[in-house]
């Protein structure tokens, strides 16, 4: 039951949402398209919180696509030993790094008077939310040793058969409570993603590294 | 040659009596909303003194405009590679207290306290806490009239002796308005990872588009006048829209409309874009010069021509001829930008004030071969200072514009007491009667159609779904939050 849940439903639910929201939201109030920094009225801590968090994440939630994309040739690149291990030894620094910068992120929303009045609702679900993710990935990386290999072998053909419409849930139903907690925050993250401030990640500057420094707009060209 | 219009402001600073009307109207008009309280899109400034945002000019701390480097131009702050890799925490963004707390006070207070033995008071409270403000420590023009000039004026960077302001005797002051200079190399424009930022070709007006903005703040500390601010309630960026629905119908900025000294003149001026990067590139005392070639002559045939066939309608031209700062920045050379050295190309100009008749401390009286000013040397306000700020630390262009004005005055001063005047004086200033009688009408009395002249946008042309979004700060639909 837990299983179907965690695997069937959420998964579907957030793909459905990511899908349908994120465009409607695009199209009818692109004010609210902002990542809502709050630099202005914070900035010595967020240094301490914002850093850390953004490039420990990243480069995690990187390779996790990586391997959704690429199982073949990382299942190769890990096949060594030596690779495997400098992986999992990065992989490992970057999601404490990350989990440091959640951390203070936290403490600063508490901490600080000035951010009362822009800290809202979601703001506290998405910070304890990615706190709880990235403790659980740190976890699982600790303790459930080897992980960017198993992970390809189990939750990457899972992920497959969801996107294919037939959802085999037995490559990821034995793993440990911890792993389903990781998976079910995973999902209900992409979940929340269209209604939050998530979606400024969706944004990604390429545009401004090609075009001419100065962008004019005509009325009539 | 690649012509386009600009909408251009001139101060004319000789005039300006710090009264802060222009602030006031802005305020009330577009920056009086949650998020924006703190934001002066027009401000008023005392210098000697360190401005809005504190210290803005200093590009050692915040990195705005360009750089020259070989021969070409660079943002000072970083490239592109590294704002991608600073986006997440932006170095050189100024912060709320380089601006100031934006307080109000609860009046309720005076009338809802319980009965006591002391004057109920209203009490500050900041606007973006609620919380109670136990001590207010600046505000949006905390040395206004050099107060606390030894800490605050002090740090003016363009003063060359410091010690000036701490001596009573050689003090000076004189007041700076500034809005956006809607730049024609705005490096706000130019930062912006999310290309939200952008020149309107028709008019040159620099807007932010609030559905593309994402808040990464480039252009908060790209822009060395400061003059993009953050919204922290919507978390994007705004600025100064040159108040282009009233300009696009003719009407004048309302800054410039509610200016009680009449110190505005707006209209436009025909520039040359291609010339736009190599002037830019001219060491830092010949920045005017060059800003003066790219401006184009608008009764030229060549440039007419030209301008037709980059869409400059002719009622644009017919303004651009008529135009009131065409004739104060480059037919009479008296309006300059402020520093140029920047190298964004700002589009509003300044007439440097004319110091009081008064020579300075212990040179008093001692005059021109004129009589009634004294030596350009020995004027109040050092022409090294204004030098600094308005033309690239090149004296010699500022001493002219002085002369041109010191000129005008006794021309004038000839004329009212029927005295005969020296032509040589007019002639060395540069300047002949029709010529003075015309800068004098300027300066003085001419009228609002005179002072202002702003054709309309033809709106009509625009597909109607284009002009209905199109809009520079975020007030039409909903952010995020209780109202």
């Amino acid at each position: 039951m837990l299983n179907n849940f965690i695997f069937i439903v959420l998964p579907y639910a957030a793909l459905a949402l990511i899908i349908f929201v994120t465009p409607y939201r695009y199209f009818s109030n692109r004010l609210t398209w902002s990542a809502y920094s709050t630099q202005f009225l914070e900035r010595k801590t967020l240094f301490w919180g914002a850093n850390p968090w953004h490039y420990g994440i990243i480069p995690v939630l990187a390779a996790h696509l990586l391997g959704v994309i690429f199982p073949g040739p990382m299942k190769a690149f890990l096949g060594n030993e030596f690779n495997l291990l400098v992986f999992e030894s990065i992989g490992l620094a970057l999601g404490l790094f990350a989990v440091f910068g959640c951390l203070i992120l936290t403490l600063r929303r508490v901490n600080t008077p000035l951010l009362k009045r822009v800290t809202f609702a979601s703001d506290w679900v998405l910070l304890y939310l990615l706190l709880a993710q990235s403790l659980t990935g740190v976890y699982v990386a600790t303790f459930m040793r080897w992980g960017s290999q198993w992970y390809l072998h189990t939750a990457v053909p899972y992920l497959w058969s969801l996107l294919t419409f037939n959802p085999q849930i037995e490559y990821v139903t034995d793993f440990p409570l911890v792993f389903k907690l990781h998976a079910a925050g995973a999902f209900v993250i992409v979940a929340l993603l269209p209604f939050t401030k998530l979606v400024h990640m969706l944004y990604l500057p390429f545009d401004f590294l090609k075009d001419p420094p100065i962008l004019y707009r005509w009325r009539t060209k | 040659m690649n012509v386009r219009a600009q909408l251009v402001m001139v101060f004319n600073l000789d005039k300006c009596i710090g009264c802060h009307t222009c602030s006031i109207s802005c305020k009330n008009i577009w920056t009086d909303r949650k998020g924006a309280e703190y934001m002066w899109w027009n401000n008023v400034e005392t210098k000697p003194g360190v401005g809005y945002p504190q210290k803005w000019e200093n590009q050692d701390k915040f990195k705005g405009g360009w750089v020259v480097e070989g021969r070409k131009l660079r943002l000072r702050a970083m490239g592109k590679g590294p704002t991608l890799l600073n986006m997440f925490f932006q170095p050189n963004m100024p912060k709320l207290d380089d601006y100031y707390e934006p307080f109000d006070f609860d009046y309720s207070n005076l009338y809802k306290a319980p009965p006591g033995s002391d004057q109920p008071v209203a009490e500050a409270y900041s606007q973006i806490s609620g919380e109670r403000i136990e001590k207010i420590a600046s505000g949006p023009n905390w040395d206004d009239d050099l107060s606390g000039s030894q800490v605050y004026a002090v740090e003016d960077v363009n003063l060359e002796d410091r010690k000036i302001v701490e001596d009573y005797g050689r003090m000076f002051m004189h007041y700076l308005p500034r809005i956006c200079n809607h730049c024609l190399n705005p490096a706000c424009v130019a930062s912006c990872p999310s290309r939200a930022l952008y020149k309107r070709g028709e008019d040159g007006v620099v807007l932010v588009d609030q559905d593309v903005c994402k808040g990464w703040r480039f252009c908060t500390s790209a822009c060395p006048y400061k003059k993009v601010y953050f919204n922290w309630q919507s978390g994007k960026a705004e600025k100064c829209i040159f108040c282009f629905p009233r300009t696009e119908t003719g009407q004048c900025n309302a800054c410039a409309h509610s200016c009680v000294g009449r110190i505005r003149h707006v209209g436009v001026l025909l520039y040359d874009a291609d010339r736009v990067e190599a002037a830019l590139l001219k060491p830092d005392d010949q920045l005017v010069a060059a800003h003066r070639e790219v401006i184009l002559n608008p009764r030229d045939p060549q440039v007419r021509e030209a301008a037709r066939k980059n869409g400059v309608s002719d009622q644009w031209l017919e303004a651009a001829e008529k135009s009131p700062v065409y004739a104060l920045v480059k037919e009479f050379a008296v309006a300059l930008p402020l520093h140029p050295e920047f190298r964004t190309m700002p589009m509003a100009y300044y007439i440097p004030s004319l110091s009081p008749v008064i020579s300075s401390g212990a040179d008093l009286h001692e005059l021109a071969d004129h009589g009634t000013f004294p030596l350009l040397e020995k004027m109040r306000a050092p022409i090294g200072f204004l030098a600094s700020l308005l033309s690239g630390g090149n004296q010699e262009i500022i001493a002219e514009i002085l002369r041109k004005q010191i000129a005008l005055r006794l021309f004038k001063r000839a004329g009212n007491l029927g005295q005969p005047i020296e032509e040589s004086i007019l002639k060395n200033a540069g300047l002949d009667e029709a010529g003075a009688n015309r800068l004098y009408r300027l300066f003085t009395i001419g009228g609002y159609t005179e002072r202002n002249v702003i054709p309309t946008q033809q709106r009509e042309e625009l597909d109607s779904h284009q002009r209905k979004g199109a809009s520079g700060f975020g007030i039409l639909k909903k952010t995020r939050g209780p109202k």
